[in-house]
């Protein structure tokens, strides 16, 4: 798997989580003892609004004072209790995996490590990565086996699978084939099979999905998708999905399509990064979406042309901003990957935050373990952060846990 | 109605059963009062197409089934809805006995009412509004009502059908509820139901038990049906359209509505359901170039002629029965 990728995705540090866990959260052992240690001049990433953000926990702590009383003695980061409920489903931490761009899943391998881990640490996972109009329900062997890796693994009564259907989808009817397969019989009958209605993605707001493909490829999808010969080589074709047209009328009208047509499915939509998201999201919970994954500009993980990855879409930040107190399940993604990121957009009003390109790099880094790895990690620095903020649950989080450089809160212009 | 039977173990003893028997004739009587009543009011049969690049979208977890068609992915038709509305070029006022296939989920096994290969009796009446299409579907199922009575006695009496059942549907005007007084209904009687969805299966035979003589409800809400259902000018996120209910839990026997007819309107309500109309080319093609405005139904032949004979599930009234979740012949 390559980790070259155009937003600087720290690669390496999601690598060194899948090998070495929870170890790769302190400084190296070797040095302990042996160094000073204090702030780093530069965050890690040096990238947006959420990376240069602070947690700021504060002196007085009457939180901590209740869960003192509760406990009969002093709390530590180990009492922070993650379990919540993630867009209809129960989660053991406020963490999912987010549906994969197409063209990251290089090796059905890959998604099938995913799935199985995903399974076993009961975290809702999304799928789509549009297999079924490329590929066909009948060669869709990947997203069934996913499926199935994901259901021989996970514990009762935890987690979800949630399938993605973007416009593309709609046409092979994804949902449809998948409503009335037994394979997903025991996600129905235990309430945990979800559908996502994609209306658009991080990496590229505004548009479809985008892939290249070769020659072979081309020749059998022409009729299907646009394909146009724009990358330098005969041998590649830039294959583009239609990005869907969107009213608040037929946002409206196609959740209640889905509640109507799969009364047993979780409803789930994700919005990109678009400057009327908090709107978009209000009309998603009025309708009764079950969630609303919001993706942030600077976190898209599918391939995109440059102008769009570097200057289209409002940062995850702002988006939460924009939404505010949110009114239903409101999920965040966008390079998700470790604590801090995460229990920001928790204090910025997200219930959940969704691992998309990490999670592949994980089990890319440690094919048994990796993703179980990253998330004993990364659940630990939650705990680790959320106690510092003396809150003792996901869902204590607020605003006020959060700093925005150069401002009085989150509410001021950045 | 009986109880919900368990499907036949082999389609040789379903074949021998005098119960077979006995409701293939009922529907053979239905299908003449059909006919005849169409024909004499001015109604041309058309013979239904089998596959085709699009059908009609599937809902609630139906599925399509494909044909390779020289390499195009085709469709068998889970109702010929656009034909339908398309033929109106030729013939004011059409029908067709109407085979139709869908996989429905497993789930609808226990309904008494699904199977997956079906036959409507699909009706189309140019210039017409969703009361002139009601009124004609209660007008049918009175004369289906009062030919079997007349013609198939005996094989009624020989399923234990009681004749004083019709009483009520053979004494007046159908009562009509709308969607809303439905749902309403419903929570009265400690059911859950959603007032932006469609009655649930459950919801819809529950309401069935307390009536006597069938009834429509109408004004379902937009999202709950296909895209051709006109939304009522009048009421917007409203439908103009209605399902003919059968009494004592016998359920849905019609589902008809005024249709969307004018291309903007359609193109618009194609991408309320989620799809790319470019699916629907030939389709769009047609009102492009501008068809009548019109409404109709589909009545269930073999939901019908389980009311007549008040068996306790469709399979039991169709020679070939394909139920829900089974493989069989």
């Amino acid at each position: 798997m390559n980790d070259e990728s155009v937003d600087g995705f720290p690669a390496a540090a999601v690598r060194a989580r899948a090998r070495a866990g929870t170890a790769a959260l302190f400084p190296p052992l070797g040095s302990y003892g042996r160094e000073l240690f204090g702030a780093r001049s530069a965050p890690v990433d040096g990238g947006d609004a959420l990376e240069t953000a602070r947690l700021v926990p504060p002196v007085f702590m009457p939180e901590r004072l209740k869960k003192l009383i509760e406990l009969g003695r002093e709390p530590v980061f180990d009492d922070v209790c993650l379990d919540t409920g993630i867009g209809g489903f129960a989660a053991p931490a406020p963490v999912f995996v987010s549906a994969f761009g197409s063209t990251e899943l290089g090796s059905a391998d890959l998604g099938l490590a995913v799935s199985a881990q995903a399974g076993r640490l009961g975290i809702p996972m999304v799928i789509g990565e549009n297999v079924v109009p490329v590929h066909g329900y009948a060669a869709t062997s990947v997203l069934l086996r996913r499926i199935r890796a994901y259901l021989d693994a996970v514990p009762d009564s935890l987690g979800g699978v949630v399938i993605q259907q973007s416009t593309e989808d709609a046409d092979a009817e994804v949902w449809n084939l998948l409503y009335s397969d037994p394979l997903t019989e025991p996600l129905l009958a235990s309430g945990r099979l979800g559908f996502e209605l994609k209306v658009g993605q991080g990496a590229k707001p505004g548009m479809g999905g985008m892939t290249v493909v070769d020659k072979a490829t081309a020749a059998r999808l022409n009729g299907r998708y646009p394909l146009r010969d724009v990358l330098g080589t005969e041998d590649l074709w830039l294959r583009s999905s239609s990005p869907g047209t969107f009213t608040d009328e037929i946002l409206t009208r196609q959740i209640q399509l889905m509640r109507n047509n799969f009364p047993r499915a979780r409803v789930w939509v994700k919005l990109p990064p678009g400057r009327d998201v908090a709107g978009a999201c209000a009309i998603a919970w009025a309708n009764g979406a079950d969630a609303v994954t919001v993706d942030g500009a600077e976190g898209g993980t599918g391939w995109a042309p440059l102008a769009l990855l570097d200057h289209v879409g409002l940062p995850l930040a702002e988006c939460l901003r924009r939404i505010g107190a949110p009114a239903g399940c409101l999920l965040a993604s966008g390079r998700m990957w470790e604590g801090s990121r995460a229990v920001k957009s928790l204090a910025l009003g997200a219930r959940a935050v969704g691992l998309g390109r990490a999670a592949l790099i994980a089990v890319d880094e440690a094919p048994d373990r990796g993703l179980i790895r990253l998330l004993e990690a990364l659940t630990l620095e939650m705990r680790l952060l959320i106690s510092a903020l003396g809150r003792y649950a996901a869902d204590a989080l607020s605003v006020e846990d959060i700093w925005f450089s150069g401002t009085e809160g989150v509410h001021a212009d950045r | 109605m009986d109880s919900r039977p368990d499907p036949p173990a082999s389609l040789g003893a379903h074949l021998r059963s005098p119960i077979t028997r006995h409701a293939l004739r009922v529907q053979q009587q239905i299908l003449a009062a059909v006919r005849a009543t169409l024909a004499g009011e001015g109604f041309v049969e058309l013979l239904p197409p089998v596959i085709g690049p699009v059908t009609d979208p599937g809902a609630r977890g139906a599925k399509q089934l494909d044909v390779d068609y020289y390499g195009h992915r085709y469709k068998l038709m889970t109702s010929a809805i656009l034909y339908k509305q398309a033929s109106l070029l030729s013939f004011p006022k059409l029908f067709y006995i109407a085979p139709n296939v869908r996989a429905e989920p497993p789930e609808t096994a226990s309904t008494g009412r699904h199977l997956n290969e079906f036959h409507q009796i699909d009706v189309e009446i140019a210039g017409a509004g969703r009361i002139d299409a009601q009124g004609f579907a209660e007008r049918l199922l009175t004369r289906i009502v009062r030919h079997v009575l007349e013609t198939a006695a005996d094989d009624l009496a020989a399923l234990g059908r009681d004749p004083a059942a019709f009483g009520d549907v053979l004494g007046g005007p159908f009562s009509t509820f709308t969607h809303a007084e439905a749902v309403k209904r419903l929570r009265d009687l400690q059911h859950s139901q959603s007032e932006s969805a469609e009655i649930d299966w459950a919801g819809e035979e529950l309401l069935s038990r307390q009536e006597s003589a069938p009834f429509f409800i109408t004004g379902y809400p937009k999202g709950s049906r296909g895209f051709y259902d006109r939304e009522d000018p009048l009421a917007p996120g409203r439908l103009a359209n209605f399902d003919l209910i059968a009494p004592d839990g016998f359920g849905e026997l019609v589902s008809g509505s005024e249709r969307e007819f004018e291309y903007p309107a359609v193109v618009t309500r194609i991408r309320e359901t989620g799809e790319n109309p470019a699916k629907y080319g030939w389709y769009l093609d047609v009102l492009r170039e501008g068809i009548p405005n019109s409404a109709g139904f589909g009545m269930g032949l073999e939901r019908v002629t389980r009311f007549l004979t008040g068996l306790g599930a469709v399979w039991q009234v169709c020679a070939y029965p394909k139920v829900p979740g089974r493989i069989g012949p």
